[in-house]
């Protein structure tokens, strides 16, 4: 207010003080001795009229209320406030209210997601019967337009403790539009089972299927990869190569000799791995992938121990109006070849492999709200290691119900028929609650 | 035998996919030469994986956030990743 009428003042002297220099000023620069003729004084005289009704019309504003803000229409002499003066006034609040949160910390650069699950499992024949929980926070950091650093954190009750895990600290600069660099732990680009669906509320059954999961593939890798997709016409090639500490090949004749410990982060053996992944979208609907990483996987010092790890995959979204919802189909098959290696027991052919098959419906189309809300879900997946130390093989079949909540929120119900060829069964069944955010 | 059995099934599905998939009258990703449908790329990039979050969910500034995360992830182009982020701020 203070200012407004400083300003109004400034302005009214500066127009007084201006306009006179003109006439003042002007006129004796020009010609300072000779007189004023009487039709000079008669325009001296009016302008100093004009001048005077100017600064009246100054006071008068200066006495008035404060004007309203730009674009709000000033409000009527009853007091009353008008419809188009609510309605710009609305309109201002909501840009402050923008402004004021793009700029309030934690909003506009990071961004916390994450997800977390709580679950019952009850296995037959002597297995788990037990409550669990996990909290996994991921933190994003979004530093330049180029440039994103990923966190995320697990914790996770296991065997009466709280487990505290690093999943993944990476940072991603974007090369061009089609090329990104990224460094850090990640999680495994040629699983595309870990990359895509792992995560409770993605995952569409309580528990993950053998093989890609836990099982012949690592969850994430501690190097460097380079990744993107490029258009084909209108096709799309996903891509992505890596670098990364190898696995470390489990030689304790104790501790199921010959699987590849994928947690190795001193890398000890100073062994890497390479691969990468490339996903071939031909249709919408539909995506195939394979991805390979090979590397040493043995003791330094020690005669060489090469693994290769495969995997195919395919993933299919179809949103059927014949159907009245959404058909999801994933399937993943995986192999495991690792060189011989003198274990000091019989030899044996360390291949294994395995996958999973799943299919999930559920009718987005209906207008019925429960009907509309549930997806039934079947998985048959399966691990072959017979002829390894491991020593059984083992597939499952797996129904499952889900209710939606919301998009992020499920509730899982399912049963699970195991078989394992060389030790016992254990059917169970799951639940699990699980949201993301 | 669990291996020829899991492939077969996985092909017989995807042959079902792929005919499905080729007589849809809209099965491009993009359409070249035009500008990029926001909408239509959220719904075949996120709900591929994922239930497609709620534009409303998330801030402007949020989703330039969890757009830029999920262009690494998806591995979007950047046309991809503005016409999508473009999408859900207007939207939000």
């Amino acid at each position: 207010m203070i200012t407004r009428n400083k300003l109004a003042v400034i302005a009214a002297v500066g127009l007084v003080w201006s306009s006179t220099s003109n006439v003042i000023f002007g006129e004796t620069a020009d010609d300072n001795s000779r007189g004023v003729s009487r039709e000079e004084y008669n325009q001296l005289l009016k302008r100093s009229e004009q001048l005077e009704k100017q600064m009246q019309e100054v006071r008068e504003k200066m006495a008035q209320p404060p004007a309203a803000p730009t674009g709000v229409p000033a409000a009527t002499p009853t007091g009353a406030v008008t419809r188009a003066a609510f309605d710009g006034l609305k309109s201002q609040v909501e840009h402050l209210s923008t402004i004021a949160q793009t700029t309030f910390p934690g909003t506009n650069k990071f961004l916390i997601a994450g997800y977390g699950a709580a679950g019952f499992t009850d296995q037959e024949h002597g297995g788990d019967r037990l409550f669990e929980a996990s909290f996994n926070p991921l933190l994003l950091w979004k530093l330049s337009d180029r440039l994103l650093f990923e966190g995320e954190l697990e914790f996770e009750l296991e065997e009466n403790e709280t487990s505290t895990a690093l999943e993944q600290a990476h940072l991603a600069y974007l090369l061009n539009d089609y090329m990104t660099f990224d460094a850090g732990k990640f999680l495994n680009p040629m699983d595309a089972f870990v990359e895509r669906y792992h995560m409770a509320w993605v995952n569409r059954l309580p528990d993950k299927p053998l093989a890609v999961y836990d099982g012949l593939l690592p969850e994430s890798l501690v190097g460097a990869q380079v990744r993107g997709g490029i258009p084909i016409e209108s096709a799309k090639l996903n891509y992505a190569v890596f670098v990364a500490n190898a696995p470390a090949l489990n030689t304790d004749t104790n501790d199921d000799p010959g699987t590849l410990t994928f947690e190795n982060f001193d890398n000890g053996d100073r062994h890497f791995v390479n691969g990468g992944h490339v996903g071939l979208r031909l249709i919408p609907e539909l995506e195939i992938g394979y991805g390979v990483m090979a590397g040493e996987v043995g003791p330094s010092g020690e005669p060489n121990v090469k693994a290769v790890l495969q995997s195919v995959d395919l993933s299919s979204v179809m949103d059927s109006r014949a159907l009245s919802g959404l058909v999801r189909f994933n399937a993943q098959w995986v192999w495991s070849r690792v060189d011989p290696y003198a274990f000091g027991i019989d030899d044996f052919d360390n291949n294994r492999d395995g996958g999973y098959a799943q299919i999930a419906y559920r009718p987005t189309h209906l207008h019925q709200p429960l009907l509309s809300k549930l997806e039934p879900v079947f998985r048959y997946d399966v691990l072959n290691q017979m002829e390894t130390p491991t020593g059984f093989d083992e597939q499952r079949n797996t129904l499952g119900l889900n209710y939606w909540l919301t998009s992020m929120t499920v509730f899982k119900a399912a049963y699970e028929w195991d078989n394992r060829d060389g030790d016992t069964d254990h059917n169970a069944l799951l639940l699990q609650f699980a949201t993301g955010f | 035998m669990r291996t020829q059995y899991f492939l077969m099934l996985s092909g017989l599905a995807m042959a079902a996919v792929l005919a499905v998939g080729c007589a849809s009258t809209d099965n491009k990703i993009g359409a070249a030469g035009s500008a990029p449908d926001g909408s239509k790329l959220w719904a075949q990039n996120c709900m591929r994986c994922h239930n497609a979050r709620p534009p409303d969910s998330y801030s402007d500034a949020q989703w330039e956030v969890a757009l830029m995360h999920m262009r690494i992830r998806a591995n979007l182009t950047a046309e991809e990743h503005h016409a999508i982020l473009n999408y859900l701020q207007s939207d939000d």
